[in-house]
């Protein structure tokens, strides 16, 4: 169960002949409704030569259908004060609508359109083209984001969590409208989508308009599992990167279990141990920026001791096995070798001693304390209902809360013995070239 | 006495030494409680040659008050399950706390804890010199922050509040001891010019007793002078600022601007609505990115703040387009500057607008940043309640004439920062 205190409204669930899940969370005192539909296509269903097609196909759905042109969708949210997006991921892709309560049937509306019938037109990927690699460009300013990407293309060789949800530049230039289509009709439609529908509305006569606007829709949809298995990690990886920064920078990956795995609840302890805070248990539509924790062992270790500006520990758990992360930006003056050593160290410390019973009580509370807030608000309530039901089940987030809060220190340590070893690391290093260099 | 029970409805107190108190009710269904500690203690505070000294005491809240550390502070709001953030602006600095509802009290007596007794350890501000010292690389050599940066250079003079982030530079963060700290915060925290907004399941006549008790010690004094060097206008100008090495090239337009309380604000909001404010229905983001395909992102701002204000266009884009891109930014301001605006336009954007209140009461933490800004802006307790209309009597000529005081293409300042091609 989840913790004591936790107010997350009773969930309705259904599944409509073609395939739909749809569940309904209604808190009747809301005065926003929040749609959310969550397709299980993202970047692990591409291949080389359309990566970042998941990313772009999110993008067409806002590019008009027969019967919504291009604009018509978002304008219509907007003109009622209402906030649209949507976001891809690995192992996802969701599209949120949150719109005072009385407009509930707007987004209802173009969801079970743009479901099956979104255009992708020759003329608007051939536009949409330059809009994301402008987006790419933005991200490939910052080295963070860099390094991030080559960590996970220097740890990956098979499995498709090897490129970067945006995908390769190469890709974005070629990739045509056909292809595009061909991945849409294949992973989009009600058998591979799961509907929530969270806020202030009655459960009722919602059910009937969901049937009503999404039954009639052909069962499309393929949910996929990815084949490709990566081989165990055969010794550490490294890579140097360079260019335009501020001091250096270093991330640390070592391969990690997929959500479901028994080991899960005890590595999110750890990274709660190591980086102050783990992403499951946060509230809010998108992961918040982990704070500073100043518990925190790389806090301690490099920030306190004034070796880094900023260490934290990152971790998403994904459907297939994937990277835990730790990153580290230096302080002025210090080095890359002691940066990496000290990470060392203290991933050490907790292979050989694990946490201690004081850390795993404050994470404990940390868990419990901070699970209670977590459904405050529409849009908060959508997405938390959406993501566990996608990604697995919307019983995952009781029985992970349900373990995590009986994880042992022992787990902790036996944990990090098993995924952070040093011969199976992947390390990425960015050094910074010269000044600003302005001219 | 009855309470109101509307969110956008506040209720205004004082406590017996000036302290301004402003309660919220929570929006309906929420379990939250969140209060902002508001104090003059911005870094347009700084004194010349101690630039850095607002932010750095701004960080260093939240890292030890009267009886915590830094370490027992984090533990006590992990057990609350609450969070404290600081942040720093030119004018002012608030603290907020946020946790769960039937724990306000002992969580507003934290906040005053943190607000009234910092700690100022000399480790603590030993870390954040150094996070500062970072910081100010990442400012100038990031195509973003020194687009913003050069804008702000360009348009204020020198002293002046919104002419820096507030980071100062090495030497002067260098001169800054906890000594600086504690005199700044004296100065600037324990202030008649402090106001504290709550937004809570409670009656003001409780807050205000609550919150009697734990700020009497702040004195009665009037408010510190924030240095507001006058604005020269000047022709429009064009700054690049080549980085190389990066990949895409960050574009700013903008200029001085009008403050809140200016008469013409609402006019102005929706002006910078139509332009680039207002999302997906803006010009900006229909014309450069959905019809012309050039940008990821393309956007305009209006911070109209209490004292003065700026208003920036900003996009980013690649290296072989941003002479194109900056050509449509240029046209779009002039568009605005010298057409009306069609009649259905402003109303479709002024609805919007309206129509997005409901969302902005979907949690505690949202709608007490609405009660913070009216707060602080010195706006009535029914402000909230009277923005529709006052939206509503909006002219396409009203807005016409803002657009010429509060974003003034004829003396606005153009920045490239990026990887440049050869012009």
């Amino acid at each position: 169960m989840v913790p004591d205190g936790v107010r997350r409204p009773r969930v309705r669930s259904f599944v409509l002949s073609n395939g739909l899940r749809v569940l309904l969370a209604p808190t009747l005192e809301s005065p926003t409704v929040s749609v959310w539909v969550w397709y299980r296509v993202g970047s692990k269903n591409e291949h080389p030569g359309i990566t970042g097609a998941s990313h772009w196909v999110e993008h067409m759905l806002f590019e008009g259908s027969p019967r919504f042109p291009k604009g018509a969708v978002e304008r219509s949210v907007l003109l009622v004060g209402g906030e649209i997006n949507a976001f891809t991921d690995t192992d996802f892709t969701a599209y949120f609508t949150t719109v005072p309560r009385e407009h509930l049937s707007l987004p209802l509306r173009f969801e079970s359109d743009r479901m099956t019938r979104a255009a992708i037109t020759e003329e608007e990927v051939a536009r949409e083209r330059t809009v994301i690699h402008s987006e790419r460009e933005g991200n490939e300013n910052w080295p963070e984001f860099r390094v991030e990407e080559e960590l996970f293309q220097l740890a990956f060789r098979v499995h498709p969590y090897r490129w970067e949800v945006l995908g390769r530049r190469g890709d974005i230039e070629q990739m045509t409208a056909d292809q595009l289509r061909e991945y849409y009709r294949r992973f989009y439609g009600p058998r591979n989508a799961v509907l929530v529908i969270a806020g202030g509305f009655d459960p009722r006569p919602t059910e009937g308009e969901v049937r009503r606007r999404f039954s009639r829709l052909p069962a499309w949809g393929d949910d996929v599992a990815v084949r490709e298995v990566e081989p165990p990690p055969s010794g550490e990886r490294r890579a140097v990167l360079r260019g335009p920064g501020t001091t250096p920078y270093l991330q640390v990956g070592w391969r990690s279990p997929p959500l479901a795995n028994e080991q899960t609840p005890a590595l999110l302890v750890l990274d709660t141990v190591l980086g102050g805070e783990s992403r499951v248990f946060s509230a809010g539509v998108v992961w918040r920026g982990r704070r500073e924790h100043p518990t925190a062992r790389l806090y301690r270790s490099l920030v306190e001791k004034g070796l880094a500006v900023r260490a934290t520990s990152g971790w998403s758990p994904r459907v297939y096995p994937s990277l835990f992360t730790v990153q580290a930006q230096a302080a002025a003056g210090v080095d890359l070798n002691r940066l990496e050593n000290a990470v060392e160290r203290t991933v050490d410390e907790l292979r050989r001693r694990g946490p201690t019973a004081r850390e795993m009580s404050d994470v404990r509370t940390r868990i419990r304390r901070g699970a209670a807030l977590s459904y405050e608000g529409a849009t908060s309530t959508g997405f938390r209902i959406g993501y566990f039901s996608t990604l697995h089940s919307l019983d995952l987030e009781d029985r992970l809360y349900d373990r995590l809060l009986r994880v042992t220190p022992r787990a902790v340590r036996d944990a990090a013995r098993t995924f952070l070893t040093p011969d199976a690391r992947v390390v990425v290093r960015y050094e910074p070239t010269g000044g600003p260099s302005d001219d | 006495m009855t309470s109101s029970t509307d969110p956008l409805r506040l209720e205004y107190g004082a406590l017996a030494n000036g302290l301004s108190i402003v309660r919220q009710p929570p929006p309906p269904g929420a379990a939250s409680f969140s209060a902002t500690y508001i104090g003059p203690a911005g870094w347009g505070f700084d004194r010349r040659g101690e630039e850095g000294t607002a932010r750095i005491a701004s960080y260093l809240l939240p890292s030890g008050a009267g009886p915590y550390d830094r370490i027992e502070l984090a533990r006590y709001l992990d057990r609350a399950g609450a969070t404290l953030t600081s942040e720093c602006a030119p004018e002012s600095a608030e603290v907020t706390i946020w946790g769960p509802s039937e724990d306000w009290r002992r969580l507003l007596r934290l906040l005053a804890e943190v607000v009234l007794r910092p700690r100022f350890a000399a480790d603590d501000l030993e870390r954040v010199r150094r996070q500062m010292a970072e910081r100010q690389l990442r400012e100038v050599s990031q195509p973003a922050s020194r687009a913003d940066r050069e804008l702000f250079r360009a348009t204020f003079p020198s002293g002046h509040p919104y002419r820096t982030a507030g980071l100062g530079t090495a030497r002067s963060v260098g001169r800054v001891t906890t000594e600086t700290l504690r005199n700044f915060h004296h100065r600037h925290y324990l202030s008649g010019e402090a106001l504290l907004v709550a937004t809570v399941p409670a009656h003001l006549r409780s807050v205000e007793s609550v919150a009697g008790h734990l700020f009497s010690s702040i004195p009665e004094t009037g408010g510190p002078d924030l240095p507001m060097p006058p604005v020269r206008s000047h022709r429009p100008r064009r700054l690049d600022v080549n980085l190389r090495g990066r990949s895409q090239v960050e574009i700013r337009i903008g200029g001085n601007s009008v403050a809140r309380s200016d008469p013409d604000y609402p006019a102005a909001f929706l002006a910078n609505e139509v332009l680039g404010g207002r999302a997906q229905l803006s010009r900006l983001f229909q014309r450069v990115r959905e019809r012309g395909g050039l940008v990821y992102h393309a956007s305009s701002e209006l911070e109209a703040m209490r004292f003065g204000g700026y208003w920036s266009v900003g996009a980013g884009t690649g290296p072989e387009r941003y002479e194109k891109v900056l050509g449509m930014l240029h046209h779009e301001i002039q568009e605005i500057s010298r057409r009306p605006v069609p009649a259905t336009e402003l109303r479709e954007v002024r609805e919007s607008s309206i129509g997005e209140i409901p969302l902005a009461l979907e949690t505690t933490a949202e709608a007490h940043e609405l009660a913070v800004e009216v707060a602080y802006h010195r706006q009535p307790p029914d402000f909230l309640l009277r923005w529709s209309s006052l939206l509503r009597t909006v002219t396409p000529d009203d807005l016409r004439a803002a657009v010429a005081r509060a974003m003034d293409e004829r003396n606005a300042t153009t920045v490239v920062a990026g990887p440049l091609m050869a012009r």
